[in-house]
């Protein structure tokens, strides 16, 4: 009779165990594949933000060209940029992890994306290169690149927001703080006062 | 003895049943309901018979090159800003293929006298935000200035099919889809060496804990069972209007294109 009941009390541990298995597993991946979900959009945040930088070489060369151009704008451009490239610098796939860093690269990105409205609406005064068909494309470039910027924006939050919601939910916030930093709360982008309105030009 | 397993047992299916209830879904900007034909007009701003030409058009243009362009034309956009609505509307619609996102729309919205060229992310490279902000520039917007809202439509549609065409179509797997933020369908992997560790560490500290205090045991399973699943996205297949109308193939844009107004 002792016995038996041993042999039934080991059998209960065993199908708990595996069960506990199993929750712990299926929790584990859906974190993972929340994370990377994502890390991907971070990606594509970044490659939106790489394709602003590069068109500010080729938006500095052609404004210079003009005649009295004012000067200051397109330096506080380029200097703008040279801050993201130094924030940039050290790798940028832990960024959504670490508070600090992300408030770095987004002060970085939002300084380059003031100065880059000012330098618009300076264009304003010069009819020269509103006329100038080099400049029209590059004008739509940098439109449409201020757009995607703010559509995988949005589409980072929704997904660190995913992560977050799914993390913070008792019982996974138990189980996700065992692997420390490896599921880190992520960061969101915040909307700078005044930022969000992109350089915007009517033609 | 049997009793406490039995117990046990209607624990494991009320877990189970709450696991399968859990399902949180995110809604976020209503976007319009998806455009059942290839040119929609809401605003009565072409002729119907453009519509139907340009409708036709269209839709062969579909079937002999799988690009899905289309024209949405309304009325206004309303408190949405005109990029916002387009990429929503775009991303709800589901235009162009799946893993490709080779689709377009052109946007009107006669009230707010707006144009916009939404391009799916596969089409980016090829209909680029110049591109895209010539079309409206030169094409659409001086015959709508001119009154003549058919050949504004007729012409830029034309000009976005020729540029379209100046590339060579792009083929599965071999474009730059860059969706990959949106939707990751969840795998059913099986366990890897580190989900096995991880099942055995619980597996133990689970007997420890077990033997320590069943009545807590029992709770910390329940609970981590219980949440285990939920926050997957769901991507299932779209499919609009019947009768050889016009469906959205899965594909998504990242608010590339032009836009302008008269």
């Amino acid at each position: 009779m002792a016995n038996k009941s041993l042999l039934g009390c080991g059998a209960l541990v065993v199908i708990i165990a595996l069960f506990v298995g199993i929750g712990a597993v299926s929790t584990y991946n859906n974190l993972v594949t929340l994370d990377q979900a994502t890390q991907a959009q971070w990606a594509q945040v970044e490659s939106v933000y790489q394709r602003r930088a590069d068109l500010i070489p080729n938006l500095v060369a052609t404004v210079k060209g003009v005649a009295n151009f004012e000067k200051s704008t397109y330096v506080a451009v380029a200097e703008a940029r040279s801050k993201v490239g130094q924030v940039t610098a050290g790798g940028t796939q832990a960024i959504p992890n670490d508070p600090k860093a992300f408030a770095q690269f987004q002060q970085a990105q939002d300084g380059l994306t003031s100065a880059l409205s000012r330098l618009l609406v300076t264009v304003e005064r010069y009819p020269d290169l509103k006329a100038n068909q080099n400049f029209l494309d590059l004008q739509s470039q940098l439109e449409g690149t201020e757009n995607r910027i703010a559509v995988e924006r949005m589409r980072f939050n929704e997904a660190a927001q995913a992560f977050n919601t799914t993390r913070q939910s008792f019982p996974t916030v138990i189980f996700a703080n065992f692997f420390g930093s490896r599921f880190a709360e992520k960061v969101y982008f915040t909307s700078q006062p005044g930022a969000e309105n992109a350089p915007k030009v009517t033609f | 003895m049997t009793s406490a397993v039995r117990r046990l047992l209607l624990l494991f299916v009320c877990a189970a049943a709450l696991c399968a209830s859990a399902n949180p879904a995110g809604a976020k900007f209503a976007a319009p309901p998806a455009p059942t034909r290839w040119v929609t007009d809401d605003a009565g701003f072409i002729s119907s018979s453009m519509r139907a030409t340009l409708d036709a058009e269209l839709q062969a243009y579909e079937q002999r090159t799988g690009h899905q362009v289309i024209v949405y034309i309304g009325s206004t956009t309303g408190d949405v800003p005109l990029e916002d609505y387009t990429v929503n509307a775009f991303a709800a619609w589901k235009v162009g293929r799946k893993n490709l996102s080779d689709g377009l729309v052109l946007f009107i919205f006669a009230k707010d006298h707006a144009v916009r060229i939404e391009v799916g992310y596969g089409l980016e490279p090829v209909v680029t935000d110049a591109a895209s902000a010539e079309i409206i520039r030169n094409v659409i917007i001086p015959s709508i200035r001119a009154g003549d809202n058919d050949a504004a439509v007729q012409n830029g549609v034309a000009k976005l099919l020729e540029t379209i065409d100046g590339s060579p179509a792009p083929e599965a797997g071999g474009a730059n889809a860059g969706n990959s933020g949106g939707e990751n369908p969840q795998e059913n992997e099986l366990p890897s060496i580190g989900s096995l560790i991880i099942i055995g560490i619980a597996l133990l500290g689970f007997i420890i804990l077990f033997i320590r205090s069943p009545g807590f045991a029992l709770w910390l399973l329940f609970s981590l069972f219980s949440g285990g699943r939920g926050g997957g996205s769901s991507s299932g297949g779209f499919s609009g209007g019947g009768g050889g109308g016009f469906s959205g193939g899965g594909g998504m844009s990242g608010g590339g294109g032009a836009s302008g107004s008269w």
